[in-house]
C-alpha cells in the first residue's frame, strides 16, 4: 500500500446494518489522491444514473487523504461527497475539527454509507477492533450539534447533524466540533438516511515514505507560516472577517440580495471590529493548525461559542443589510447548531426579504431589521410555516413563488460572498463550478480582487484561465485533504509589502495579466516538488508531486465531476450567473452586468471542451478519465 | 463637487472617522493630501504606515488600474482606502 494511507474502505449499508472492510485500490488513489477525488469516483461507479439524492440509493462518502492524520498545519479535513439534493447534480463539501484525524486513526480512508435507515440510529467504528455498532438515536434526534456532541463526548471524534439535516433542509451541513461541511446539502442525505452521528476511534499511527524529510521540513513551514502576513498574522488577529472591509471597498461585498456591493456599517461586522470589540480568549483552530482563523464571541444567554467567519458576516450581515455583529453572531451559532450552511441560509433569507419588499411573499423578514430572523433560522431547521418554504434554498423558491431574475445562485447553490461584476474570473469560476456557486472551489478572487497583487479584475484578461488553474489546484487540494487557505501562503512576505499605487505594482500586475498562455505552460510542468503541499505529499507518499502533477490530478477530478454532472442532467446551460450579476450593474463605469459571455467559450477551449461545453473524448483520454 | 472617502481600519481608528466628505478636490492626488492633512505634520510617520500597503479604489477600482494618482474625480464619486486580505 502507497505510505500516507490506512489502505481500507469502510462500507456501511444502513438498511441492512451490516459493514465490512475493502482495501483501498491503490489505482484509484494514484489518479484521484483521496479525498474529494476518491470520493468523486466512488460516487460515480456506485450509483445509478438519475438516483434520488434523498433516496437509499444515494451514496454518502466521507473521505480522507494522504496528509490527513499528519501534523501538517491545516491537514486536518475531510471530504464529504454524495449527489446534492440541492442542486441535484455533484455534491461536497469539506469540514475541518477532528473526525478526519479520527477516521485516520481508525484505519479508515473513507467511509461509504449505503441504503437508509427506518428509524434513526448513530454509528459508533472501533478501526483497531473493527467493529461497528449500530445504536438507537432515538434520544438524540431533534437535538443541536453542539448538545449531541456533548452527549458523545470526546473520547472519540464525531460527525453529527442537527435538526435541519434529520428535517432535510437542502443546505443543511454536517458538523465536527465547531466546523461544517455546509454546503451542497450533504447533512440532508444523511438525515434521510436517518443517521444522526458517526463517532470513530482507533489507535493507528500514519506511516510515511520519508518521516524524518517530512518531520524536519514541516517544522520550517510553521516557521514560515507564523512570519507570513497572512496565515501568521492578519488570519491570526481577525480571522477571515479580515477581508469584510476589502470587499467593501472594491464594491464586491453582497449587500441587500447583491443589490450593492458596498454597505455604510461594513466597519462594524468586520474582522477588525470583532478583535476591538467581541473577541473571548483563546482564538481557535483545527487540530494542529497554527493559523488560528477561528474566533470565539460571546453569545447572548449561550455563552462562548465560534464566531462568524467572513462569509457569515456577509450574507448574514451586509446582505441583509444587518450591522451589527452580535446579532450575526448569534445567528451563525444557530446556524451551526442546527447543522446549516449559513451562506446558503444567508442569500435564502436576502432572497425572502427581497420577495416581501416586492410584495410576492410574506415571511415576516425585512432588510435591514433583525426582528424575527432568529425564529426563522429554527423554524427553516424544522421546516415550519415559511421556514418549509426557505428550507428548499433560492432555486425552488423562485420555481414556486418566482423572482428568478434576483435568486442569487448559480446551479442552486447559492453565491458566496465576492460579488462577480467586481471579479470577472471569480464570476467564471462560479458559473463552471461543477458543485454551484461557491469560491472555495478555486478562489480566483484573490489573484484579481482581495489579494495583495491582484490583476485588473474588469478587464477579460486571463478571465477564462485563472479559474482553470485554481479550480484544478482546489480539486488537488481537496483531495489531500488540506485546508485552501494553504494557498494564501503562496503570495511570499515581499509580495504583500508592495505599494499598490506604486508604478513597481502596475508593472508587475500589467505583465501577469497578460501572461495567459505562459502561466497555463508554467503550472503544468511535472518537476520537482516546490510548494509545501506538493513537498509533504512526496514525502508521506514517496510518489512525486509538483505543480503539473497536481494540476493534472485536479484537471481529471473536476472533468469527472463534470460528467458526474451531464450524467445527472446538469448540463452546460447551467453555466450561467443570476440574471442580477448579468444585467444590473453595481459599478458606476458599468452599462451591464458580468461579461460571461465573451468568456465562457474561452473557457471550454482551454478545458479542452466543444462548443457546448462537453468534454471531448480526447481531453478525457488524456487525464484518464474513464466514464 | 463632493466625494466621499472610506478609510481602512485602522486609519479610521487614528482619525476617528469611518468616512469623510471632501469637496473641491478634482484628482485622487489631491484627496490622499487632504486625508494626510488631516494627520497632521506630528503624525505623518503613523499616515505612512497605515497607507503604504492600502491600495486607492475610486468607486471600487483600483486606481492604479486606471490613471493612478491622477485619476479624476466626478460629484458622488467614493474614494476608498482598501487592504488586501484574505477571507474564506
Amino acid at each position: 500500500m502507497i505510505k500516507g494511507y490506512a489502505g481500507r474502505i469502510l462500507e456501511v449499508d444502513l438498511t441492512q446494518r451490516t459493514h465490512r472492510f475493502v482495501p483501498l485500490d491503490e489505482d484509484v488513489a494514484r489518479l484521484y489522491i483521496g479525498g474529494k477525488g476518491y470520493g468523486t469516483r466512488l460516487l460515480y461507479d456506485r450509483t445509478e444514473a438519475g438516483v434520488d439524492p434523498l433516496g437509499p440509493g444515494n451514496v454518502l462518502i466521507f473521505a480522507t487523504g494522504p496528509l490527513n492524520g499528519s501534523v501538517a498545519p491545516q491537514s486536518n479535513r475531510f471530504a464529504v461527497v454524495c449527489k446534492s439534493p440541492l442542486t441535484g447534480g455533484i455534491g461536497n463539501a469539506t469540514c475541518g475539527g477532528s473526525f478526519a484525524l479520527g477516521m485516520k486513526k481508525a484505519g479508515i480512508d473513507l467511509l461509504v454509507l449505503t441504503g437508509s435507515s427506518d428509524r434513526p440510529v448513530r454509528l459508533d467504528v472501533d478501526g483497531d477492533a473493527g467493529s461497528v455498532d449500530f445504536i438507537d438515536a432515538g434520544d438524540l434526534w431533534g437535538k443541536g450539534t453542539y448538545e449531541t456532541q456533548q452527549i458523545l463526548g470526546k473520547k472519540k471524534n464525531h460527525a453529527v447533524i442537527g435538526p435541519a439535516g434529520e428535517n432535510m433542509v437542502l443546505y443543511a451541513g454536517i458538523v465536527s466540533n465547531e466546523r461544517i461541511a455546509g454546503r451542497t446539502g450533504v447533512g440532508a442525505v444523511m438525515g434521510s438516511k436517518r443517521l444522526k452521528a458517526i463517532s470513530v476511534t482507533g489507535k493507528r499511527k500514519l506511516e510515511m515514505e520519508d518521516p524524518e524529510a517530512f518531520r524536519k521540513y514541516t517544522k520550517d513551514v510553521r516557521e514560515m507560516f507564523k512570519d507570513h502576513p497572512v496565515l501568521g498574522e492578519s488570519m491570526k488577529r481577525f480571522g477571515t472577517g479580515a477581508i469584510v472591509n476589502t470587499t467593501n471597498g472594491r464594491n464586491i461585498l453582497p449587500t441587500r440580495n447583491f443589490q450593492r456591493g458596498s454597505f455604510d456599517d461594513a466597519i462594524k461586522i468586520s474582522g477588525e471590529y470583532m478583535e476591538d470589540h467581541e473577541l473571548k480568549g483563546v482564538k481557535t483552530s483545527c487540530i494542529h493548525c497554527p493559523v488560528t482563523c477561528g474566533r470565539d464571541v460571546e453569545v447572548e444567554g449561550v455563552g462562548r461559542v465560534k464566531g462568524p467567519e467572513y462569509e457569515t458576516l456577509a450574507l448574514l450581515g451586509s446582505n441583509l443589510e444587518i450591522g451589527n455583529i452580535k446579532k450575526v453572531s448569534e445567528w451563525n451559532y444557530l446556524a451551526d447548531d442546527m447543522g446549516m450552511d449559513t451562506i446558503s441560509l444567508g442569500a435564502t433569507l436576502s432572497f425572502a426579504m427581497e420577495l416581501q419588499e416586492r410584495g410576492m411573499y410574506s415571511a415576516g423578514l425585512e432588510f435591514g431589521d433583525p426582528a424575527g430572523v432568529s425564529e426563522m433560522i429554527r423554524d427553516i431547521a424544522h421546516r415550519k410555516g415559511a421556514g418549509n418554504d426557505l428550507a428548499d434554498g433560492t432555486k425552488r423558491m423562485a420555481e414556486k413563488l418566482g423572482g428568478s431574475e434576483f435568486a442569487m445562485h448559480v446551479k442552486g447553490l447559492e453565491l458566496s460572498a465576492y460579488d462577480p461584476r467586481g471579479s470577472f474570473a471569480q464570476g467564471v469560476e462560479y458559473a463552471t463550478t461543477n458543485r454551484g456557486g461557491c469560491h472555495v472551489q478555486g478562489a480566483s478572487m484573490y489573484m484579481e480582487s482581495t489579494g495583495p497583487i491582484t490583476i485588473n479584475p474588469q478587464s477579460l484578461k486571463l478571465k477564462a484561465e485563472i479559474p482553470i488553474v485554481q479550480q484544478n489546484l482546489a480539486c488537488a487540494i481537496n483531495s489531500m485533504v488540506l485546508c485552501i487557505f494553504t494557498t494564501y501562503g503562496m503570495v511570499p512576505k515581499a509580495g504583500h509589502n508592495l505599494d499598490p499605487n506604486s508604478f513597481l505594482y502596475k508593472v508587475i500586475t500589467t505583465v501577469f495579466e497578460n501572461s495567459g498562455p505562459m502561466m497555463r505552460t508554467m503550472m503544468s510542468i511535472k518537476g520537482r516538488p516546490m510548494m509545501w503541499f506538493e513537498k509533504w505529499l512526496t514525502y508521506i507518499t514517496g510518489e512525486n508531486f509538483s505543480s503539473g502533477h497536481l494540476q493534472e490530478m485536479g484537471g481529471r477530478i473536476f472533468n469527472l465531476e463534470r460528467m458526474y454532472n451531464l450524467r445527472e442532467g446538469v448540463g452546460p446551460e447551467s453555466d450561467t450567473l443570476p440574471h442580477r450579476i448579468l444585467y444590473e450593474p453595481t459599478f458606476k463605469h458599468m452599462k451591464s452586468g458580468h461579461p460571461l459571455d465573451q468568456l465562457l467559450p474561452r473557457y471550454y477551449k482551454n478545458r479542452g471542451w466543444d462548443a457546448g461545453g462537453v468534454p471531448t473524448r480526447r481531453t478525457l483520454d488524456k487525464l484518464q478519465v474513464s466514464v | 463637487m463632493s466625494v466621499t472617502v472610506e478609510f481602512t481600519y485602522d486609519m479610521t481608528k487614528a482619525l476617528g472617522e469611518t468616512r469623510i466628505s471632501l469637496d473641491g478636490v478634482g484628482t485622487v492626488r489631491e484627496v490622499v493630501a487632504q486625508v494626510r492633512d488631516r494627520f497632521g505634520a506630528e503624525r505623518g510617520e503613523e499616515f505612512e504606515r497605515l497607507t503604504h500597503t492600502a491600495a486607492v479604489a475610486v468607486n471600487g477600482v483600483l486606481v492604479n488600474h486606471r490613471r493612478g494618482m491622477k485619476t479624476p474625480l466626478a460629484d458622488g464619486d467614493k474614494v476608498s482606502f482598501v487592504k488586501s486580505a484574505s477571507g474564506g
